[in-house]
């Protein structure tokens, strides 16, 4: 996946104030940091999660054909399991990308 | 694809638009009263400067302080994480649909009304260079540099401006000339165009012309104007040397420009606006607060946003004393913040000057 944030970061201002690079540590170290992003991606990823299954939901129930008990019993076919596979790749990456952001170093 | 009706670009998922969705309540929330970051911290560092027997007043010793507080540093950590979320997320959704959009970028081009005139030599002047708001690749270097600026300020303004509603409002409060002429108007870096057009639909007898250094934004520009049936011309030139005939625009108008301006591309964009708006023309311009009308908290923001977000030259537009600089330049300046959240947040003021 490339990391928009890395992309470009070659940047030539006059005067004014020196940038952050793409990676500021504001706590006490960058696991932390890397904690804090992560939080906060998950709480994304749970939304996005939540908004579409209301929305299926809603237009189920619309059209009188959700049926709770088949959702319990659903077994994927093997096209089925490779998109969730793929989908739960990008999941976590999504979620923990943040790892490879901390630095092999000693210290913070 | 897009609908007809709605210049917005589409995402390429759904869930691409549920996550940036989060992204402007996220913002709101630690922005606003859910976190209350501003509130609590600025009544600490107003706290500090009590008992030091000195007031918070300089960013120095309020930077200092503020990151000495876990808070403060979390509050930072949630500002650049929440803007580097929405950047991520958005990339990744026109990078994904990046043939279909340069597609529907081409097909717009050449359709009116309105019309577009871009330079194929055009240089860039190296100041440009920075990814302001950490933008990826700021704000040129993207052929889709003008749908990630529409979407991502979409998010930035928190939903106050999904139909434009914030550049209509502003356009709106702008005074005409004491003389009622408007025959011409500028505006100038108008990016995505949601000024010009507002311009039009205000003073529809009138010739309105958007400049902007970047392609990619003004080829935004031109479809989501053709797209509204809006006729105004979009241009690429540089605000500073704008090439028009003098004394040539009843108003010119520049909406949050300056801070991203080297001081000197200031004065000379200040100059070049004094020259092509005729005399009781009138040069209206939204910016930033002062540093000297801000509170501590204020004080601190603004240092962050300099240096974490993208925005280096904002500093010394705050510090400057831009109702001198319109005055050395012939305007007679008329200015007063605007009230929070009026005009899309407490942190802007308005100048709206006449040339003399």
């Amino acid at each position: 996946m490339p990391d928009p944030q890395q992309r470009f970061s070659g940047q030539t201002p006059e005067g004014g104030v020196p940038l952050a690079g793409p990676d500021p540590v504001y706590l006490e170290n960058p696991v932390l940091d890397a904690t804090v992003r992560m939080v906060v991606e998950l709480a994304a990823q749970v939304w996005v999660e939540r908004e579409r299954r209301l929305t299926l939901e809603s237009l189920l129930a619309a059209r009188g054909l959700l049926d709770l008990g088949a959702i319990e019993s659903f077994k994927p076919d093997a096209a089925q399991a490779t998109a969730l596979k793929a989908e739960r790749a990008r999941f976590i990456e999504d979620v923990f990308k943040e790892l490879r952001r901390i630095p092999a170093t000693p210290g913070a | 694809m897009n609908t007809i009706t709605d210049p917005m670009p589409t995402l390429d998922r759904r869930a691409d638009a549920s996550y940036l969705d989060f992204v402007e309540g996220f913002r709101e929330y630690i922005l606003g009263k859910g976190a209350d970051f501003e509130d609590r911290l600025n009544a600490a560092l107003l706290a500090e400067g009590e008992r030091r027997g000195k007031p918070m007043d300089e960013i120095a010793p309020v930077r200092d302080y503020l990151r000495s507080l876990p808070l403060g540093r979390l509050r930072d950590r949630l500002a650049r994480t929440q803007q580097e979320m929405k950047w991520y997320a958005l990339w990744r959704s026109f990078d994904g649909q990046r043939d279909a959009l340069r597609a529907e970028l081409e097909r717009w081009d050449a359709r009116g009304p309105g019309r577009l005139q871009l330079e194929p030599d055009f240089v860039l002047p190296p100041y440009l260079n920075v990814h302001f708001h950490l933008q990826p690749g700021g704000y040129y270097k993207d052929e889709l540099s003008g749908f990630l600026y529409h979407y991502g300020t979409k998010v930035f303004f928190r939903g106050d401006n999904d139909r434009d509603e914030l550049h209509d409002k502003l356009v709106g409060l702008v005074p005409a000339p004491a003389d009622g002429k408007v025959a011409r108007i500028l505006d100038l870096a108008c990016s995505i165009g949601q000024s010009t057009t507002a311009f039009k639909r205000r003073y529809p007898q009138a010739e309105v012309t958007g400049i902007d250094y970047s392609a990619p934004m003004l080829r935004v520009a031109h479809r989501r104007a053709a797209m509204l049936g809006d006729d105004v011309t979009f241009a690429q030139r540089l605000i500073e040397e704008t090439r028009f005939p003098d004394a040539h625009f009843d108003i010119t108008f520049a909406f949050i420009v300056f801070h991203e301006l080297p001081q000197r591309i200031t004065r000379e964009t200040v100059r070049e606006a004094a020259r092509v708006t005729r005399p009781g023309g009138l040069f209206a311009v939204y910016d930033f607060n002062e540093t000297k009308s801000m509170s501590p908290f204020q004080l601190y923001h603004r240092d962050f946003d300099a240096a974490h977000n993208g925005e280096p030259y904002s500093q010394e537009f705050c510090d400057s004393d831009f109702d001198a600089i319109l005055a050395e330049h012939g305007f007679r300046v008329a200015a007063q913040p605007l009230a929070k959240r009026a005009g899309g947040a407490g942190y802007m003021k308005h100048w709206f000057a006449t040339r003399a």
